[in-house]
């Protein structure tokens, strides 16, 4: 949001290679949290924002996606690109800050050489010195100045090392901006010219760049005091030095990229992933859910038993604990994938992966999407944006949907639990490692067959590419990871909690009303009431006394089948019944319908909804509320043949039918923006709808015929 | 003449020349493969490709019909 006065305040841009730091000083800059993460193409898009009051300096500053060249190779690429000069919301750069790792010097001196070239004011900001102290290098900043003409100061943008430097830098230049005359292109940018640009950076590499004992501790400040005696012992650096790779990297990657180790390592990252989320968070939820149930229970009792105590404990309670109790799931998706992500895995990942994926029409760079879609489609859908070709860059999108995103953990977590035993959670692990190697063996399957037919449709000019730097290992920043984390955390609880608020006072509102009082006047008076409060009440049900006395003993069935037909003349059930036929087939009745429809919204309410249409009736010994869902799960009877509705067959095909459906309003929309058009988001919708109920009725009946019912 | 794609694990060579028709040429350059500097093969991970080469004191991963440009 930019006012009037924002664009006179000067733009300061961030710019340099992909993983050089830019994020990370940027947060520094600005106090925001946006994600930095040890892989090459973490931020995809630019962001802006005001300089931190307390650095007393009234700019704003710009993150940009990393660049390895201002020239572009793809038609993507170059809208991204273009930015640097002109970013149609944020204005033109006034001065550019960049970013350069100081261990890989001579690669990315080329960026500012061009950045030069094209005459914009440049200050570097020196990155990972810690990188190359560790190789046994410095590098004098000084000298690098007077060979570039640029001022350069060395950063750490981790703990605001050298930052105030860097200001007073920027404050300086500022006042010096003249008129803005860059060049949008570079004369003659042919091969030739790149040689010539990489021979002049290799002159300055050597005058810039001295040996020092390989640091222990921290004495740096000796090793600057010593650069000019350095300087002499260390012409000798043509056989060594600078040329050397992180020790650790190298012995890490012996492994890790290893003919056999390292996919045996991969294997086991991913799938230590994926059963630890189910495992190690089982015992949050538990306490979760115990308090919500409990919390449920005591609105009831102080409220009472009527509408607005149903509504209270019934409808808002319970669907906000139905959301909150996943927060310690989400907390160890995103705790896990931070640290894989912090420690540089990531692209050896995406570098494992190339060959097969490029198979099917993807690319090694659909990994990092591909897994980031776990946890949430909308910034994976926008992380394939460091795919240089279209056609791949498509394809991936297109099926990202069937990641499992993390707002099908509460659903895949509810139908689990009714399938496995509680005290087994090693099982419902395995099972949902199961379902994840499902979805993504799908997704595949999915791709190899849409990259068959599609096959004649390959834009001429659209290079397929996988050139990919493998930075060296980092130790995770345990705060940073733990503050993305909370960050996460958070954005769920917000994006999901009102949707789910609002969506479970509709559906409420669906399931009890038109009120059937009148129509049931020939009933006498108390059934009447009771079957009201059957219907909405379940909390209200065990704290009343009198209702629950006369809901005991053999009644239980009567009411039970008085509950439903009470139900079916809701709102809802008429919603419901125009849909019963398409759920016949799958053993399903009507109201799983009506659940299904509502998670078209958001995936996550159907827990909530669930709770809400199966009326749960509290067990009153344990104040949990999945086991609540449960219990009246199980003894839910299909309205339409009169047998038990959930069983392994039915609750199977409901999982299958989670793992396909395109039930995400968000990913529809943001799949629109990043294609540029309707075509993918329609098929995607169309066709995984589609594939959703073809292979829930074979999952159903595939399991009766083998005789699983 | 050789190319990178063809060298062995361990095995070290000094670059002579960038195949200008591959259409990666540019960007394998700009990534710092330049005439004269020494690479080295040091991973190739399970599935034989993309090949993992040392370049100025980075590890860049490059695709063995990528990497066919590199002569050496
Ligand atoms: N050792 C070390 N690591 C750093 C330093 N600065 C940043 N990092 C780490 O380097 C990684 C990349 O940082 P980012 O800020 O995400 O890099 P970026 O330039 O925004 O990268 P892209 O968004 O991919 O272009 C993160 O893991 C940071 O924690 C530094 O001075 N030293
Ligand atoms: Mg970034």
């Amino acid at each position: 949001m930019l006012t009037e006065t924002d664009n006179k305040i000067p733009l300061i841009t961030l710019l340099g290679h992909p993983n050089s730091g830019k994020t990370t000083l940027f947060n520094y800059l600005s106090g925001k949290k946006y994600k930095t993460v040890n892989y090459p193409g973490s931020t995809v898009e630019y962001s802006i924002s005001r300089v931190l009051s307390r650095f007393e300096f009234n700019a704003n500053i710009l993150d940009s996606p990393g660049i390895i060249s201002l020239i572009p190779c793809s038609p993507d690429e170059k809208l991204s690109v273009n930015y640097v000069y002109n970013h149609p919301k944020h204005g033109k750069t006034d001065l550019a800050v960049v970013t350069l790792d100081a261990s890989q010097l001579s690669r990315q001196l080329l960026l500012v050489k061009q950045l030069i070239e094209c005459n914009f004011k440049v200050i570097i900001a020196l990155t990972m010195l810690d990188i190359l102290n560790k190789k046994g290098l410095d590098i004098s900043a000084e000298k690098l100045s007077e060979l570039t003409g640029c001022d350069v100061v060395k950063i750490d943008g981790r703990d605001g090392d050298g930052i105030d430097e860097l200001l007073k830098i920027i404050k300086e230049n500022i006042n010096k901006i003249n008129e803005n005359n860059v060049k949008h292109s570079l004369k003659n940018y042919d091969s030739a010219k790149i040689i010539q640009l990489y021979s002049d950076i290799e002159k300055i590499e050597k005058e810039v760049l001295f040996s020092i004992e390989p640091l222990t501790g921290e004495n740096e400040l000796i090793h600057i005091e010593n650069v000019n005696k350095k300087l002499t012992v260390l012409n000798n650096y043509k056989n060594n030095g600078h040329r050397k790779i992180d020790k650790n990297t190298i012995s890490i990657d012996r492994f890790v990229l290893h003919k056999f180790w390292g996919l045996i390592i991969f294997i086991a990252v991913m799938s230590l992933t994926f059963t630890s989320i189910f495992w190690l968070a089982a015992p949050l939820m538990d306490l979760v859910d115990t308090f919500f149930g409990n919390l449920s229970e005591i609105a009831s009792n102080v409220l009472g038993n009527n509408l607005l105590s149903d509504l209270v404990s019934n409808g808002l309670i319970a669907g906000l604990g139905s959301v909150l109790v996943f927060v310690p799931q989400i907390v160890i998706l995103f705790l896990i994938l931070g640290l894989l992500e912090d420690s540089g895995y990531l692209a050896r990942g995406a570098m494992l992966l190339d060959k097969p994926l490029a198979k099917i029409g993807l690319n090694g760079r659909s990994f990092v999407p591909m897994l980031s879609g776990f946890a949430c489609a909308i910034p994976a859908i926008m992380a394939t944006r460091t795919i240089q070709n279209r056609r791949e860059r498509f394809l991936t999108i297109f099926i990202i949907p069937l990641m499992s995103c993390s707002a099908r953990l509460p659903v895949y977590a509810l139908l689990l639990a009714f399938l496995i035993p509680q005290d087994k959670p090693f099982i419902a692990g395995l099972a949902l490692t199961a379902i994840y190697i499902f979805s993504i063996l799908s997704s595949l399957i999915i791709a190899g067959v849409v990259n068959k037919f599609t096959k004649r449709i390959k834009s001429i000019n659209d290079n397929s590419s996988f050139i990919i730097e493998l930075p060296t290992y980092k130790k995770p920043k345990i705060d940073t990871v733990l503050k993305n984390t909370f960050k996460n955390a958070n954005q769920y609880v917000k994006k999901a909690g009102p949707v789910i608020l609002v969506l479970s006072l509709i559906l409420w509102f669906l399931t009890t009303f038109p009120q059937q009082n009148q129509e049931d006047l020939s009933v006498n008076k108390i059934s009447s009431t009771e079957l009201v409060l059957n219907a909405t009440s379940p909390f209200a049900l065990i704290n009343s006394d009198t209702i629950k006395n006369q809901n005991s003993g053999e009644e239980n069935s009567d009411s039970e089948s008085e509950t439903e037909y009470d139900l079916s003349k809701s709102y809802a059930g008429m919603i419901g019944k125009i849909i019963e036929p398409v759920m016949i087939p799958l053993g399903l009745d009507w109201r799983v319908g009506v659940s299904l429809i509502v998670t078209f919204s958001a995936r996550e309410v159907f827990v909530s909804s669930m709770a809400l249409i199966f009326k749960v009736t509290e067990d009153e010994d344990e104040g949990k509320f999945q086991e609540g869902i449960l219990n009246s799960m199980r003894e839910a009877k299909n309205e339409a043949t009169g047998q038990q509705l959930f069983t392994t067959a039915t609750i199977a095909g409901l999982i299958v039918f989670f793992v396909f459906a395109m039930q995400c309003l968000s990913t529809v929309a943001i799949s629109k923006k990043e294609t540029g058009g309707w075509k993918i988001p329609i098929l995607q919708v169309v066709v995984f709808t589609g594939l959703a109920y073809v292979m829930a009725f074979i999952t159903v009946h595939g399991l009766k015929l083998i005789g699983i019912s | 003449m050789r190319s990178a794609s063809e060298l062995k694990i361990g095995e070290k060579a000094i670059i002579s020349d960038i195949d200008n028709s591959n259409p990666s040429a540019r960007r394998i350059l700009e990534v710092g493969f330049t005439p004269g500097e020494e690479i080295e093969l040091l991973f190739k991970p399970v599935f034989g490709d993309p090949l993992g080469f040392s370049i100025r004191g980075t590890l860049i991963a490059v695709r063995s019909s990528e990497a066919k440009c590199i002569l050496i």
